[in-house]
């Protein structure tokens, strides 16, 4: 079996080194030999099996009787009359030439014996052949999904506007204000970080980009497998967990690339270049909802291009710690928010003219009543989720930079949210005040909890210190909370964006 | 010359073939030690179920001989030692082989490829 197995393999590599069809043919050609093979062994061992049984049937009823009135066989052609003696006293063949004299009851229990080998063997050739079965029919599947298109659907997430991406990303719109940025930073001269941050941006920025634009995708990826999951689950906080978790090391690894151009870019920048900076950090799905949109079917297979939805539904309630999947999808929304702002295909305008699809979008339309510059809004309640979040790289500012939005506006704010997140039982961490916002508002579809979670200490510590002041209105603020990522992105990462959309409201 | 190579590369593919030839039958070999090995534990586990009052007999030829319970035990069990050795000396034989038939469809495919170039200079030639 093991030879056979062996065999199997290696014609199948041969197999796949040959040409794709041809190879494909020959190697199901082989699985099914293995799979025929596997069913006649199977069924020997069936036959060997079900023998052994009628042979313990006639055990159990040849000591019945002394002597049985039987016809002898006499030579291949004849029988005549005899008796079967002694009837309790077999000669048993133990295998390999050796025999042994027993009573009708211990040859029994040898045959017993006997069949549990033949029930072993049965069932390693069953396995065999499931495997061989499987492997067949994943080759069916290789060939179908190379060769024929039916059945298979590519879901593809379409990135248009590329450059819309990069655009917003802080790289790129930093290029025309990396300047001034610089000079900003060198000014400060507080950190020499900022300086190398803004050295080590020009020359890697590509790379950055590129990194950026992978840990967008992945970003995406990851929020659409959410997304998926709580749909379909019922339980949305398991759920929400993991996959807020999962958003949050994505997050994480972006922040982590992303931390270099945030960090040129400190809170200091003057709110539209913080924009930029935060619109390419949070070049993330704005608050607008995609839809899914067959666009350009390039390939054979027919494919669903999907674009992320940013909406905020995926608020969770933080169960854990650091669950940030609003944060990527935040960036995700607003990046394809800007993107769809400046391709003008898809939705067009939609979440651009206070078409509020998600909570994201009412945070936005906050952000913008509440203060006359939700940048830094935004910048807070990213920074303060990203406290929370590792991931949290949504928003362009690092969270040296949210902590100084927050300082300079958002106190209030986190303070509240910290009052809140503490107040609140299941929410742990800012979102939560806000993600109940949204719901509040009842714009909000039912709300999938995810609460970016925030570390207590490093918001309290500021927050705490100031006492609630007039805040804003609670909803408003908590809109701000919840769309941290929402509004602290694209603030950033789209000046031109919120430009658009503050001179359309 | 492009002869020359040809007759190398035949001989060198009788080589090879004769070396593929005794892997197969050292693998058959090996087969039939393990399908042995997998009977004399039988055996040996059925002689564990017995006890000594059953006669154990032994077929030598057209003869069983009485063979006693623990004697038949120990021979049993000698028997299995021999057959694993005979296994492990034909791995290590298989092993060897592989490696020669390796070298071999080396040595082949690199005569082939000179055969090739001859072939194409004398074409060239001509």
């Amino acid at each position: 079996m093991a030879y056979l197995h062996d065999q199997m393999a290696a014609t199948g590599k041969v197999k796949r080194s040959k040409d794709l069809p041809q190879g494909v043919e020959r190697l199901k050609e082989e699985h099914r030999k293995v799979v025929k093979d596997c069913r006649s062994q199977i069924e020997h061992w069936n036959k060997v099996e079900k023998d052994y049984e009628s042979l313990q049937e006639r055990l159990r009823t040849l000591p019945d009787k002394l002597s049985y009135d039987i016809m002898v066989p006499f030579g291949p052609l004849a029988f005549m009359p005899g008796k079967l003696v002694h009837t309790n006293e077999l000669t048993v063949l133990l295998g390999d030439n050796w025999f042994a004299k027993c009573s009708a009851k211990q040859a029994n229990t040898l045959v017993e014996h006997r069949k549990k080998h033949v029930k072993n063997a049965l069932d390693d050739l069953q396995k065999v052949m499931k495997n061989f079965q499987n492997r067949a029919d994943f080759t069916d599947d290789l060939k179908k999904l190379t060769g024929d298109t039916e059945g298979f659907l590519d879901i593809r997430e379409e990135v248009i506007n590329e450059e819309d991406f990069t655009k917003g990303k802080h790289r790129l719109a930093h290029k025309p204000n990396s300047k001034p940025k610089q000079e900003y930073l060198l000014e400060l001269e507080e950190d020499k970080e900022k300086k190398e941050e803004d050295e080590e941006r020009k020359t890697g920025l590509l790379s950055e980009e590129e990194l950026w634009a992978r840990l967008d995708e992945l970003e995406r990826e990851e929020e659409l497998q959410d997304e998926r999951f709580r749909l379909d689950s019922t339980d949305t906080n398991g759920e929400d967990t993991t996959s807020s978790s999962e958003e949050e090391k994505e997050a994480e690894s972006g922040s982590g690339v992303q931390v270099n151009g945030h960090q040129k870019e400190n809170g200091w920048v003057p709110s539209s270049i913080t924009s930029q900076m935060n619109g390419t950090n949070g070049s993330h799905p704005e608050d607008e909802e995609v839809e899914d949109c067959d666009e350009e079917a390039g390939n054979g297979l027919p494919t669903i291009y999907f674009s992320h939805t940013a909406e905020f539904k995926k608020v969770r309630i933080n169960t854990g710690k650091n669950t940030t999947l609003k944060f990527s999808e935040r960036n995700e929304q607003k990046a394809q928010a800007k993107r769809k702002k400046k391709s003008g295909k898809r939705n067009g305008h939609s979440h651009e003219g206070y078409k509020i699809t998600s909570p994201a979008d009412i945070y936005r339309v906050f952000v913008d009543l509440v203060n006359g510059e939700p940048i830094p809004r935004k910048s807070i309640l990213k920074s303060r989720s990203r406290e929370n979040s590792v991931c949290s790289d949504t928003s362009e500012s690092s969270t040296a930079d949210f902590e100084e939005r927050r300082a300079a506006f958002g106190r209030s704010w986190s303070h509240d949210d910290a009052t809140h997140s503490d107040t609140s039982d299941g929410f742990t961490g800012e979102e939560s005040p806000t993600g109940t916002s949204p719901r509040t508002n009842g714009r909000f579809e039912a709300f999938t909890g995810t609460v970016i979670e925030k570390d207590p200490l490093s918001c309290s510590i500021p927050h705490l210190t100031i006492a609630p002041p007039a805040l804003p209105t609670i909803p408003e603020r908590k809109l701000e909370e919840v769309g941290p990522e929402a509004l602290q992105e694209p603030p950033k990462r789209m000046s031109k964006f919120k430009a658009t959309r503050l001179h359309q409201t | 010359m492009a002869e020359a190579i040809q007759k190398k590369l035949q001989s060198e593919l009788e080589k090879y073939q004769q070396l593929q030839k005794d892997v197969s039958k050292s693998m058959s070999a090996r087969q039939k030690l393990e399908a042995q090995l997998t009977e004399n534990n039988i055996v040996k586990e059925e002689l564990g179920l017995l006890d000594s009052q059953n006669t154990v007999y032994k077929l030598i030829g057209p003869v069983l001989v009485k063979q006693d319970l623990d004697e038949a035990k120990a021979t049993v069990s000698k028997r299995l030692e021999y057959i694993n050795g005979e296994i492990q000396r034909y791995e290590t034989l298989l092993k060897e082989m592989e490696r020669k038939s390796e070298q071999h469809r080396e040595v082949l495919s690199s005569l082939q490829q000179e055969y090739q170039r001859a072939q194409g200079q004398a074409v060239g030639k001509v």
